[in-house]
């Protein structure tokens, strides 16, 4: 009876997995087929992007593929998934091997890096050397740099500021109304008197932030928020624990010194929500800002702000992996979603086309060159970041008229991190890694919002790294820099 | 060949039978049995192949049990089985007998409009995500604008930390719990109470046996196949834990992880850190190879006991 069961179990799982390949095969079969007769049938491309999904994307596709198949003789589906989900769902596409030829990457969404050590992207120095020269033009080499893992290059990075810069945020109103002296902060030691005098005439905390808040400090970290880095002046590139150097020990007490004077909220290590920013009652923040990132956050907030600098403007892995286009290897014919790359990012028609929708439509052209929002925009709003090459975008009618200028003289004028361009493999630490994130969530959000003491609470931290076993990884990230620099010969 | 007309004879039989647990059964081998071929992953590197999944499947290379490592690997290794355990032994022992009491008490209630208006209301939370709990309980539990601390200070007492404060998360997060599932168990529970016969406590009463012993001597017995069913239920995912329950309710601080961090929790931070699906796949394997045991070993226990009341 029982082997009886057994073999009804056996059959029934084969038969299953017999299905399962025939609908994989086939579907297989048809898309080669429509690959090979691509000179008389436009290519399909599959294209999927972040952001929310728009009522008039239908149209404005329309529209792409008009132009994009008398031009590359391609059409694109293009598939938005919001912000919140896109990460999961590519994570489940990628991995369940359904083919897609072009989707959105980054340090922050759908890994760029994890992709990449898993397979999922190709790469595309050569298809770039012969079918995205224009790309290579157009793009600041920083970003090229930053993109390469091992060599080669897996993703274009979208042209827009190249580097970071972390800055002190102030809300002008109240600055104005406490008559307060902002001209002179250039770190967060020089905020003292202000904070005070703040504290003194509005009763409540100047300086807000939430639990993923952190401070200005000089470090290119190895992996987010956990305690490898190697610091922005260095030279000899030796990976260090950050929270046991000198300076982050400067920044941490002075944190906790503003913390229990009631300078900043009492749970902001817990805090998720930024609605300080909707009710206006904040003085100051931090923020990674962007050539004139004041404009877009007070037309965002709906009063002025104004920024101070608190770190100098620097290009580093993750500032450089901020937005990208990669080419999946599921992919049936990465030839031609690189040609539409290509022209998305050289082309200004159709990389206006993609970001502001139909002109006449979504948009009007003023006579100056510059375009004002019609009421239908908001039926079609793209993250513009995420699209591709920004320079070539056409300028707001309230835009500065220099505004891509200044982009450019920025990228141009940032300093490179040491570290630009080298990328850690975890592969061979992962139990550690795991270890370590736990670790790191548990202790950072404390100590980088100065909420506890960090003579003691450090000593804490660390003992419990190392237990984690954060010399190891040390040792292996040590390892891989200095291999990065002997083959860059740096 | 005689036993394949067996079969089929009894097939044709009992065809009505089938036909009713054939979606469920169509249900069980595409959710849960073919699933099963994936536990491979758990010994494998993942890496994508551009043939598709089967194809990844196959081409990932063999590691053994290095996916395992990492829930074993560090100090944290005790406290999150500790809580994980701990916390379901908690929900299990007090959600039984806190379901059991409610469902009498709704039983006894001789207004059947009121006990019906008091089912619903307690069976609500049941259907609210833990996120939207979450943010009542922040309501009450924040620092500086949270109903209890106004209240703290309103009486000249210093407000508390509660979401930096670890001493009290054990006792928040159970009653919580118990009280987010309470309406759902009881309600089994009740069904069941009001299924036993009505003339066993008649009987009883003219014995003149108080409402204790009735309860002792008829409900508890009466109740008793499906208290050992919900419980070993329970047993088989006691190495499970409810991730919004501890990632949602106490806001993911940090401060409160000796508390709060579970298997389910620590396998989450873990993997948004390294992305393998290989050592999360692993997680769940062993998470269900314990529970699968402990459900066989509880259940062998209670058919030595009670050949009847086991599960099978």
């Amino acid at each position: 009876m029982w082997k009886k069961k057994l073999a009804t179990m056996v059959s029934l799982v084969t038969v299953f997995s017999v299905v399962l390949a025939g609908c994989g095969g086939s579907k297989d079969e048809g898309s080669s087929a429509s690959g090979s007769d691509k000179k008389e049938k436009p290519y399909q491309l599959v294209w999927y992007q972040i952001g929310d999904p728009q009522k008039d994307t239908d149209k404005v596709v329309e529209k792409i593929n008009e132009y994009t198949k008398e031009k590359i003789n391609a059409t694109v589906d293009l598939k938005m998934i919001g912000f919140g989900d896109y990460s999961k769902k590519m994570q489940v596409i990628t991995a369940s091997g359904e083919p897609y030829d072009i989707a959105f990457t980054s340090s922050w969404a759908n890994d760029y890096l994890q992709n990449v050590a898993k397979g999922a992207f190709v790469a595309i120095d050569d298809l770039l050397d012969s079918k995205g020269q224009g790309i290579v033009k157009a793009l600041d080499p920083k970003f090229i740099e930053g993109a390469k893992v091992d060599g080669k290059i897996y993703g274009i990075p979208t042209n827009k500021e190249v580097a970071t810069q972390r800055v002190f945020r102030f809300n002008k109103q109240l600055v104005e109304k406490d008559g307060l002296d902002i001209s002179n902060v250039n770190s967060l030691e020089s905020l003292e008197p202000i904070l005070k005098t703040f504290k003194e005439k509005e009763g409540y905390a100047p300086l807000w932030g939430d639990k993923n808040t952190s401070p200005y400090l000089a470090y290119d970290f190895i992996t987010e928020k956990l305690p490898m880095a190697v610091p922005f002046n260095s030279t000899d590139y030796k990976v260090v624990n950050f929270l046991d150097q000198p300076d982050t020990m400067k920044t941490f007490e002075t944190l906790h010194k503003y913390y229990k004077a009631g300078y900043l909220p009492a749970d902001i290590a817990t805090s998720t929500n930024s609605d300080y920013q909707k009710n206006g009652k904040w003085l100051v923040d931090m923020a990674d800002s962007q050539p004139y990132a004041d404009l877009t956050w007070s037309r965002s907030m709906g009063y002025d702000v104004e920024s101070k600098p608190a770190g100098d403007a620097i290009a580093t892995n993750t500032s450089v992996l901020g937005s990208m286009m990669a080419i999946s290897s599921t992919s049936e014919n990465p030839e031609k979603a690189m040609e539409f790359l290509n022209l998305l990012n050289t082309d200004p028609y159709l990389r206006n086309l993609v970001d502001m929708g139909i002109e006449g439509t979504h948009y009007k052209k003023n006579a100056d060159g510059t375009v004002t929002d019609l009421p239908a925009s908001k039926d079609y709003d793209m993250p513009s970041f995420a699209l591709g090459n920004e320079f070539i975008l056409n300028l707001y009618d309230n835009d500065p008229k220099d505004k891509w200028e200044q982009f450019k003289k920025f990228n141009t004028d940032a300093n490179s991190s040491p570290l630009l361009g080298f990328h850690f493999d975890p592969s061979k630490v992962q139990t550690e890694m795991a270890a370590l994130k736990n670790v790191s969530d548990e202790y950072m959000p404390a100590l980088m919002t100065g909420t506890v003491d960090p003579k003691d609470y450090i000593a804490k931290a660390d003992q419990k790294f190392k237990a984690a076993g954060l010399d190891t990884v040390m040792a292996e990230v040590q390892k891989q820099v200095d291999e990065w620099r002997a083959a860059q010969k740096k | 060949m005689k036993g394949f007309a067996n079969m089929l004879k009894n097939i044709s039989r009992n065809k009505w039978f089938l036909l009713m647990v054939l979606p469920a059964t169509i249900w069980f081998l595409l959710f849960s049995y073919l699933p099963m071929v994936g536990t491979i992953i758990a010994f494998k590197s993942y890496r994508y192949s551009r043939d598709g999944f089967w194809a990844s499947l196959f081409h990932s290379d063999w590691v053994g049990f290095k996916n395992f490592k990492f829930l074993f690997a560090t100090q944290d290794a005790y406290i999150i089985t500790r809580n994980t355990l701990l916390y379901n032994l908690a929900f299990i022992i007090l959600g039984l007998i806190c379901s059991v009491a409610m469902a009498v008490v709704l039983s006894e209630i001789v207004n059947k409009k009121l006990a019906k208006v008091y089912q619903t209301g307690m069976f609500l939370p049941h259907f609210l995500s833990w996120v939207i709990i979450g943010y009542f309980a922040f309501a009450f539990l924040s620092e500086d604008k949270g109903v209890l601390n106004q209240i703290l200070t309103g009486v000249g007492l210093h407000p508390i930390s509660w979401y930096s404060d670890k001493t009290y998360w054990p006792v928040i997060l159970i009653v919580m719990n118990v009280w987010k599932e309470l309406g759902y168990t009881s309600v089994m529970y009740l069904a069941a109470i009001v299924g036993i016969d009505r003339s066993y406590y008649e009987a009883a009463m003219i014995d003149g046996a108080s409402k204790w012993q009735q309860f002792k001597s008829i409900t508890l017995p009466s109740i008793q196949p499906l208290i050992i069913t919900l419980t070993l239920l329970n047993v088989g995912r006691i190495f499970y834990s409810d991730f919004g329950l501890f990632f949602q309710l106490p806001r993911d601080s940090g401060a409160l992880y000796a508390v709060t961090n579970t298997i389910d929790t620590y396998v989450y931070r873990g993997l948004t850190a390294t992305g393998e699906i290989g050592m999360s796949t692993a997680a769940g394997l062993y998470q269900s190879l314990v529970g699968f045991i402990l459900v066989m070993a509880a259940n062998l226990i209670v058919r030595k006991i009670d050949k009847d009341s086991a599960l099978f």
